[in-house]
Order: structure tokens, then C-alpha cells, then sequence
């Protein structure tokens, strides 16, 4: 591991300032959360921070107070704390079942929800360091390596997935996401947080490094809504999304009046199918229309040499969230 | 056959002696020894499958301070003998002494990806692992190959001057070969002739503790506190490497975390911890990461397995050929073997093994190490052969199964075909089975079925029993306790023997320096080996008892015994039988676990409790095999993707189906109340009988490890 100083910050304020002076000395900075990520790629030599702040002893910033009919959620909940919350639990179930999905139980109980929303990418030629464009290379070592986990949707020049269970789940509730830096704080719609790779092949969102996603804020629920998480994994605990879907169907009685569904797993964003929710809204969801959103989800596909399963597991998944979800008494 | 008599101890559900310790993290690993002034050491690893190291400057690693001593192959020419034998006959100095493909604890060319190129100590982790960045290695990259049939291409590098097919035992470049009958002549008289080709994977031990040791020199003798799943065999192969005599080593393993074959005999780590605590005069402690031990160790040897077999119209077997190649990464640290052939009755046999060179990490041992591989391959041909010939895959193993070893020897006893019967009624073989992929829907369920024999040995192992003035009896045994509860199993074999209960012993273990030669806990051998040696021990100093009396005052009876007992020309082998029924998503591509019978005979049980864990792990690490883990590479730079834990997608808990485990208890008269083998016997058969279960459920054999979604999705596309 790599010698680097370790800040504790009282406020916010004090977080962003003590990034921006490191910043300013031409010293990098690591923000971190629970740190149960960060500390292993600093172990590794994949992050090499010469100033970490411990955003942890700022007080209150895991707190989730009703707001306006809505929710406020601060970034440095526990993803545990979040998933076992009763009014998440039952307004906002999508975000919940993405939060008690991610890693293992040790995990979730120091992993945060800012934390898990800005995880670096699980591609392993970035995590063992290959000179990829992730790590200041020039080229995606998925394209003619090993890709059977890598991106059929928004990939180029980096394949990368988006390796969050919550962004997804952010990004179907369209979420809020409140930024705090240097010239104060700033409101962000989820879905523009995130950046694909031909904007920015070096990173997956928009914060800049003295920048930090302080917490989120959700929209009240619509009465008639339901929402879930599903989630493919390898095992049955402890792998990133294979693929994942979250789904939110705001509902009149047996009627879809509007749909949300972003998929995690596909894309080196969380991956918004505005096609199918189209294709749900004001209708009544059968077996057959389920199984036409399922093959519309995945229109436009583009596989690599490894990863053409996911079509067919896209299409199946899509389908089967959005019937059980339609059809749950 | 007769049931067993009653036993007071034996036999008897018995929690580990030391279960308290471990769970309350009382229990002294390696890891947990601290010495007055102790060094710490990392090692620095080849980022090249396969490489010339053109310089290695390490001036500025030295100029750190804290840093003490660094080693490159520069300022060590040590050889690692354990590390690569001709033939892969790991346990035999003789072999060693003639070994031409020797391996140095740090060599160049480097031919692995993790190879070790120097090592560093320092007053602490932090300033060593600083120090390796400093290091400054000039490679000169070398072609590479990572396929062990890729290796015997004429335009493959060759990875040794000799060649990449592996040296015997006699330094030949030759494959290993069985034979029985003439197979051409089967194949030729066969109504139907069926080929296939099958492959496996590279999957790690991954036991709980990594790799890590103290070293110390006191004098000129080495105390060495590792994790090692034989001390004897340890203490010498660490005293020739070092080149001192036996006695001037000191080996102790007080508590280990598992090992599952990582563990045996010696180690690079230990050599390199006693190098550098001998040239800076203080203990050394190496520790491995996970990764390093994924990586720098060993694993299973992965395998192409070409099967031709010929039947007769009504399902009998009458030829079988199998041509191999097995990838040892760039030593032969093991055999190689493929298991399998000897499973079946057939007139006509033919196995050609072809131990091979890569630039992938290096093969060893692993739980069973040369039969889960082979017992896939052929038992998934055999179970796609009865299909073709529209025959219940239990019917065509009942029919073709060995019944005699090689067709020639008798067993010791014989009871694979109750496991087989007993098991199929257990698990409702009848109507669980059905026409393959004929569920309807898109999630199907399948049942499979795999059984195997496993090598049960006697051999010579030592045990010494001293009882004092206050009828206490201390029991020596150079155990090491891997894991399945060897101490506990010692305590109750002597307990059994002496008449006593198991609260008059106590038992010293884990040190050669206490202990006489234990066999090691590899190859399942220490129940049955040094738990005989018990119980001779115990006869003896009854006797003496009866002679002279109990001891008084300061005097102490002591009884020692090295039996070396014998099946007096009959094969012992362990038998077993498993039946899975699994479910396909064949949307998703997941594979469940639904159902799971485990039949086995290993002779008298002697602690249920322990027993039926060994069977329910291996199985769990079968499952594991077959549908999760590989260590996969890239191939254009030969680096490995995926080392560890969350790469290789081990199994968890909730991965662990509930396991049914049935056993069927005899007694063949040779082992110690009856025992015969268990520690491998869970795992050698489970990945085929899952293999056989998921395509039992879709209709599309799987004939590449692991049976991942992406390889079912692709099968049904």
C-alpha cells in the first residue's frame, strides 16, 4: 500500500476544501465512504492517493428525513441501513432490494450508498491494473480479451458495466442527487450523473475530484406504485450483477400508467430503456406484452465475442420483472 | 455382512478437542506468532507468463529505510525440490536427487505469471511492500502458452530445452501409459463405437488461510512455524533443500486453516522466510495475499480428455481408450494423472496421460488430485453412452462397473454396488430420472448420478503413548490437524484402545521436536495410518501395565510403535455413490441444487460428526467445480483475471445445497476398528453426478468445465 495521509473532516465544507487544497498541491485525493472498496484498490496500487478523506467522522450525513412528501437519504447510509429501512422499504422497494443485493453482509454494513453509486468498475483487466483506459491507458482490453462480462449496450471506447445495484434502482425512481464542492452545492437528476465513455472514457460519473455526492432525494411515490430489483448473479451472494433490472410500474388498477425500467449490468451506465416503458405505459400487462417488452429491451444490442448470453438473459428478465410485478395482488 | 460391534468412544458423534479454541480465536495459527524483533517479508512476482530477467537492480529497495535484506536469484540458488520432481513423485528422495528440471526458489528464465523474483524483509509490512516497488527488473518478454494441447504443437515455445511433455520418473519425455487387452481389437468386435472430448479447469484449494510462516534460527538450527499438512515430510524436504541435517529443523503447526493438498510438504514461503531470517540474524515472517496464494501455489491441474468407447448391442463395455494431456504449469510438482479407467470392467483398456508444461500457474495436489477431473470426463462419456444406447445410466453403471481392481485383484471388501442400490432409492432414482430435457417450461429440472472407488492405503506411521503416576496418558502424533479433526480422531482411537475415557489423554501434536513421523494429512492416509500406529501403541503399554504394574512416583510407562501393516495383496478401496437432482433456468442459465444423496463406505465410521462434514465439503467443492470455478487468463498477455475469492466465484453458504449423507459401514479387518479412507472420497465423484443431473434437465451434455450460464445459454441458443 502506498504511504498516504488520512483527513477527518468535521463538515462537508471541510471535506471539499481539504480535496480541493490537495488538489492544488498536484496531490490526489481519494474520497471515501465506508472505504471497503477503496482500501483494496489502494492495496493493489489501482488508486494511489496521496490524501484520504474520511468523509466518516462528518456527523449526520447518514440520516433519511421525509421531506416535501419525499425522501432524503444521505450518501453515507449503510447500504444495510438502507435496505432494512421500513419506509424505503415500502415506498421506494426498488431501491431497498438493490441495497440488501449488493456484496455480503460485512459488506453492506460499512458500504455506503454514495459509495456504491460512484464504485469504480469491476472490469478485471482494471482491477489488475492492465494499462486500460480506465487506468490511463489507451485502449479497452475487453474488445478482443475476455468480455463475457463486459457491455452490450453504450460500450465504446471502454466496455466497461456499471458496477452499481443502487444507480439502476436511483435512476428508475429518478432520483436527485445532491453534489457538494467548491462553488456550493448543486441538484442533479440521476440519470445525468452518469457518464458514458465516449464523453469520458476515464470515468463513470461527473464529479470532479474535489466534488462529492453528499446524498439523494426521491420524488413522493405514487400511490399505486410498485417497484423491484431483480438481480442475476454468479452465486448466490457476493458477485457484481451478471445483468440486473429495476423496475417501476406506477399503476391504476390493473393499469400501467407509467413505467420506468433501467437495467445494471448491460451498460457502462445504469441503462434506461425508455422504448418499453413507452411500450407499457396505458396498458394492461400481459404475458404478451411482457414478453414484447422483453424482446424490446434489447434492440440494439451489440455483442462482443463473449457476452452474447445476455441477450437472451435480458430479454427473460425484463419480461419476468415486469409480469410479477403487474400481476402481484 | 455382519454389523459392526459397539464401540465406547469410536463412533460416537465427538465435537473437536479443540472446537472452543478456534471459534473463540484462542487458537494459535501461524499467522498468530509474534517473536521479540521479527522481520516482515513480500515477495515480488514475474508481471510475464514467461520471461528472461535481463537485470535485476535492487540499490534503491536497500536504501529505504527499515529494509534489511533482499533476495533475487542474483544471491540465491537454492532449489525448491518439493517444488518440481521428474514424474511428479513428490514423495520419493531418490527421484528427487536425479530431478533435471529443477526449480529454484527464485529462477530466470521466470515461466509463470506470479513467479517469485525477489523477496524483501523489513521492520515492517509496509516498508516491504514499498521496498518491491523499488526493485527494478529488466524482462525480456517470451513467447507464451497457456493450453496443454496448445503446448505440443511443433511451433509451440518450449518451455524447457527437453520439451513441454513433462519428464517421468526416469527423465523421459514420455506420457504415462496403462494398458489391459488390446483396444484396437475391442473397438473392431464392438457393436458401437462412441468418441467425445471433455475438458476441466484450473481450480484453486481455496482454503481459509493463505500461506504464511516464521522463520527463526537459533544457532544453526531452523524453527519454522508454517502451515503444513505433513511436519515430517516438511522438516526433510526443508533440511535437504537447505542442505542440513533433519535434526537441525524444527517444524511447528500448532493450528492450520484448512489446505485441501495446498499445504503439503514444503513450500517456496518457507524457504524463502528461512533464507532471509538466516541472512539478517532475525525472525522472518512471510505472509502470502490471497491473490499470491491463488496464484503462487498451486492448483488442480486442468485436462483434455479424448474418450473412445466401444459397446456391445446390449450395453456392455468392451474397449476404452482415453488420451490425455494434463497442464502442469512450467513444473511438475505433481503427477498428473488422470483418474477414471479403473471405474470399469472391461477386457479392453488403454489410458495415455500426457503430463504437460505451460506458462499457467503450477498443477498439484488438490483434495483427490488426479480424480474429480477424470471421473467427469469418463463418467459423463459413460452417462452419454448409456443415453445413445437408450439404457438408465444407473443400469449401464451396474452392469459395467469395476468388481474386481484392474479386473484382476480382489478388494479388500466390496460394497459399491450397495452404495449404488442404497442411493437410488434414497434419492427416488426411479422418478426423478426422466427422457433428458423433457421437462416442460423454461426451468428444468434433471436428475444425475456419478459413483466412485478411491485408494484407501495402509502404510508406516509412528505414535508414542507415555502414561504418568497420576494415570494420565499423554499421546505424541505428528499430526497437524488440517482441518478434519485428526487431533480429535487420535484422542478418540487412543481412548477406544486404552479403555479410558477420552478426558484421561492428552495429546501433543503439530511439532517434530515432540512428535515421532506422522505420514502427513495428504492422500487421506492419517486416520488410517497413524491412527493404526494408536492403537499399537496403546496394545503396548496395556501390556506393560500388565507386566509391571501402573507407574508410581517420577516413573512413567512409555510405548512407542511404527507399524507398517499390509492388505496382504487385496486393494483397499473406499466406495460411494451421489445422486443430484438440479434445476436449469435455461433463461437465465442458473443451475440450482435441489436434491443431494451422498452414499459412501469408508469402513467403521469413528466420529460421525467430523465424517459426515469431509463428505458434505468435498461435495460443496465438487459443486463448485462444475458450475462456478476456473481460473481464467488472458491470453494475450498471459495474466490471470480472476485470482481469489470473488473472482473464481467459490462456492458460499448459501451456494451449499443441503447434502444427504448415507453411510454404509463395513469392516475389511485392516484398518484401525475398521476405518478405511474418507477425506477425499466426497469430492472425486460430485462433479460428475452434477454434470449428469444438468443434462439430464436441458438434453445438452456439457462437456467443458465449469457448466456456466454462458456455456447453457450458448448450448440452447
Amino acid at each position: 500500500m502506498k504511504t498516504f495521509a488520512n483527513k477527518n473532516p468535521r463538515t462537508l465544507d471541510q471535506a471539499v476544501s481539504i480535496a480541493q487544497q490537495a488538489r492544488k498541491e498536484g496531490q490526489a485525493a481519494s474520497i471515501a465512504g465506508g472505504g471497503s472498496d477503496l482500501l483494496g484498490m489502494v492495496k493493489e496500487f489501482i488508486v494511489k492517493p496521496d490524501v484520504l478523506v474520511n468523509l466518516k467522522t462528518i456527523k449526520g450525513l447518514d440520516q433519511v428525513e421525509q421531506a416535501a412528501g419525499g425522501m432524503k437519504i444521505g450518501g453515507l447510509i449503510t447500504l444495510n441501513a438502507l435496505g432494512s429501512h421500513p419506509l424505503i422499504r415500502s415506498q421506494y422497494t426498488v431501491l431497498a432490494e438493490a441495497a440488501e443485493t449488493v456484496a455480503t453482509p460485512q459488506i453492506r454494513n460499512v458500504g455506503t450508498l454514495a459509495g456504491n453509486v460512484c464504485q469504480r468498475p469491476w472490469c478485471w483487466y482494471f482491477r489488475n491494473g492492465f494499462p486500460c483506459l480506465k487506468n490511463g491507458g489507451d485502449q479497452c482490453f475487453s474488445i478482443v480479451g475476455d468480455n463475457r462480462f463486459h457491455a452490450i449496450f453504450g460500450g465504446g471506447p471502454s466496455y466497461i458495466v456499471h458496477p452499481s445495484d443502487t444507480a439502476p434502482a436511483l435512476v428508475a425512481l429518478e432520483a436527485k442527487f445532491r453534489i457538494t464542492g467548491p462553488s456550493g452545492e448543486r441538484m442533479v437528476p440521476a440519470a445525468d450523473f452518469f457518464v458514458l465513455p465516449q464523453q469520458d472514457a476515464t470515468k463513470e460519473n461527473i464529479l470532479a475530484e474535489d466534488e462529492i455526492l453528499a446524498g439523494v432525494q426521491l420524488a413522493p411515490a405514487h400511490p399505486g406504485r410498485r417497484s423491484a430489483y431483480s438481480k442475476v448473479l454468479d452465486r448466490e451472494a457476493w458477485t457484481h450483477a451478471v445483468i440486473s433490472a429495476a423496475v417501476v410500474l406506477d399503476m391504476d388498477k390493473d393499469v400501467c400508467q407509467r413505467a420506468r425500467i433501467v437495467l445494471g449490468g448491460v451498460a457502462p451506465i445504469p441503462w434506461r430503456l425508455p422504448k418499453v416503458e413507452a411500450m407499457l405505459a396505458g396498458q394492461r400487462i400481459t404475458p404478451e406484452l411482457a414478453a414484447k417488452a422483453g424482446e424490446e429491451a434489447i434492440v440494439g444490442a451489440q455483442k462482443l465475442s463473449r457476452n452474447a448470453y445476455k441477450l437472451p438473459m435480458t430479454k427473460a428478465l425484463v419480461k419476468r420483472t415486469v409480469l410479477a410485478l403487474a400481476t402481484r395482488a | 455382512m455382519s454389523p459392526l460391534t459397539r464401540l465406547k468412544t469410536i463412533g460416537h458423534p465427538t465435537p473437536r478437542i479443540d472446537g472452543v479454541e478456534r471459534a473463540t480465536g484462542k487458537a494459535t495459527y501461524s499467522g498468530d506468532v509474534h517473536l521479540p524483533g521479527m522481520l516482515y517479508a513480500r515477495v515480488l512476482r514475474s508481471p510475464h507468463a514467461h520471461a528472461n530477467i535481463l537485470k535485476i537492480d535492487v540499490s534503491k529497495a536497500l536504501e529505504l529505510p527499515g529494509v534489511k535484506a533482499v533476495l533475487t536469484h542474483e544471491n540465491c540458488t537454492v532449489v525448491w525440490g518439493a517444488g518440481s520432481i521428474s514424474g511428479g513423485r513428490q514423495y520419493v528422495d531418490e527421484i528427487k536427487k536425479i530431478t533435471r528440471q529443477k526449480r529454484y526458489v527464485f529462477s530466470n528464465p521466470v515461466r509463470f505469471f506470479g513467479e517469485p523474483v525477489a523477496a524483501v524483509c523489513a521492520t515492517n509490512r509496509h516498508i516491504a511492500e514499498e521496498a518491491l516497488r523499488l526493485i527494478n527488473v529488466e524482462y525480456e518478454p517470451l513467447p507464451f502458452v497457456l493450453d496443454q494441447e496448445e503446448a505440443l504443437r511443433p511451433d509451440s515455445v518450449k518451455i524447457w530445452p527437453d520439451g513441454n511433455i513433462s519428464l517421468n520418473a526416469k527423465n523421459e519425455p514420455k506420457p504415462e501409459v496403462y494398458q489391459r487387452g488390446n483396444v484396437e481389437e475391442g473397438f473392431r468386435t464392438a457393436d458401437h463405437v462412441f468418441e467425445d472430448r471433455y475438458t476441466t479447469t484450473y481450480v484453486h484449494n481455496a482454503q481459509m488461510e493463505p500461506r504464511v510462516c516464521v522463520a527463526n534460527w537459533e544457532g544453526d538450527k531452523l524453527i519454522l512455524y508454517t502451515p503444513t499438512q505433513g511436519i515430517s515430510n516438511c522438516r526433510h524436504d526443508t533440511a535437504r533443500d537447505l542442505g542440513i541435517p533433519d535434526e537441525k529443523v524444527q517444524i511447528i503447526c500448532k493450528y492450520m486453516g484448512g489446505g485441501f493438498g495446498n499445504k503439503n510438504q514444503n513450500q517456496d514461503a518457507d524457504l524463502i522466510a528461512a533464507l532471509l531470517a538466516k541472512q539478517v540474524g532475525a525472525p522472518v515472517k512471510l505472509e502470502l495475499s490471497r491473490k499470491e496464494d491463488f496464484i503462487g501455489v498451486h492448483g488442480r491441474w486442468p485436462t483434455t480428455q479424448y474418450y473412445k468407447v466401444g459397446v456391445s448391442r446390449d450395453g456392455v463395455l468392451q474397449s476404452l481408450q482415453l488420451r490425455a494431456y494434463s497442464g502442469m504449469g512450467p513444473y511438475r510438482k505433481n503427477s498428473g494423472a488422470i483418474g477414471g479407467v479403473e471405474l470399469y470392467q472391461c477386457p479392453n483398456v488403454q489410458s495415455t496421460v500426457y503430463p504437460v508444461y505451460t506458462n499457467r500457474a503450477v498443477s498439484g495436489n488438490y483434495r483427490a488430485p488426479e480424480f474429480p477431473q477424470g471421473f467427469f470426463g469418463i463418467q459423463s462419456m459413460m452417462d452419454d453412452v448409456a443415453y445413445k444406447m437408450k439404457m438408465d445410466p444407473v443400469e449401464f453403471v451396474l452392469k459395467n462397473m469395476t468388481r474386481k481392481s484392474n479386473d484382476q485383484e480382489p478388494y479388500s471388501n466390496y460394497t459399491l454396488e450397495e452404495c449404488i442400490r442404497r442411493g437410488a432409492e434414497a434419492f427416488d432414482w426411479k422418478k426423478r430420472w426422466h427422457e433428458p430435457g423433457s421437462d416442460p417450461g423454461p426451468i428444468k429440472r434433471g436428475a444425475g448420478m456419478a459413483f466412485m472407488t478411491i485408494r484407501s492405503p495402509l502404510g508406516q506411521s509412528s505414535a508414542v503413548i507415555r502414561l504418568d503416576s497420576n494415570g494420565r496418558y499423554t499421546v505424541f502424533v505428528g499430526v497437524t490437524d488440517i482441518g478434519a479433526g485428526a487431533k480429535t480422531t487420535m484422542t478418540m482411537i487412543a481412548a477406544e484402545a486404552l479403555d479410558v475415557p477420552m478426558s484421561d489423554i492428552d495429546l501433543v501434536w503439530g511439532d517434530t521436536d515432540r512428535c515421532p513421523f506422522s505420514v502427513g494429512e495428504s492422500g487421506s492416509r492419517t486416520t488410517d495410518m497413524t491412527g493404526y500406529a494408536v492403537i499399537e501403541a496403546a496394545r503396548d503399554i496395556k501390556r506393560q501395565i500388565a507386566e509391571k504394574g501402573l507407574p508410581k512416583g517420577e516413573n512413567a510407562l512409555i510405548a512407542s510403535a511404527s507399524p507398517n501393516p499390509s492388505s496382504e495383496g487385496k486393494v483397499r478401496k473406499a466406495f460411494g455413490a451421489h445422486f443430484v437432482e438440479v434445476e436449469v433456468d435455461t433463461e437465465l442459465g442458473r443451475v440450482q441444487v435441489l436434491k443431494y444423496v451422498a452414499v459412501h463406505d469408508s469402513g467403521r465410521i469413528l466420529n460421525p460428526l467430523t465424517a459426515e462434514s469431509q463428505i458434505k465439503g468435498g461435495a460443496t467443492q465438487g459443486i463448485g467445480m462444475a458450475l462456478h470455478e476456473d481460473l481464467l487468463y488472458d491470453r494475450r498477455s498471459g495474466q490471470p483475471l480472476n485470482a481469489g475469492y470473488y473472482g473464481a466465484r467459490i462456492m458460499t453458504h448459501l451456494d451449499a445445497p443441503d447434502i444427504e449423507v448415507i453411510f454404509i459401514e463395513s469392516d475389511d479387518g485392516y484398518g484401525p476398528f475398521g476405518a478405511k479412507c474418507i477425506g477425499e472420497a466426497g469430492i472425486v465423484h460430485a462433479v460428475a453426478a452434477v454434470g449428469n443431473a444438468v443434462f439430464n434437465s436441458i438434453g445438452r451434455r456439457m462437456k467443458d468445465l465449469p457448466i456456466t450460464r454462458d456455456k447453457i445459454l450458448g448450448a440452447l441458443a
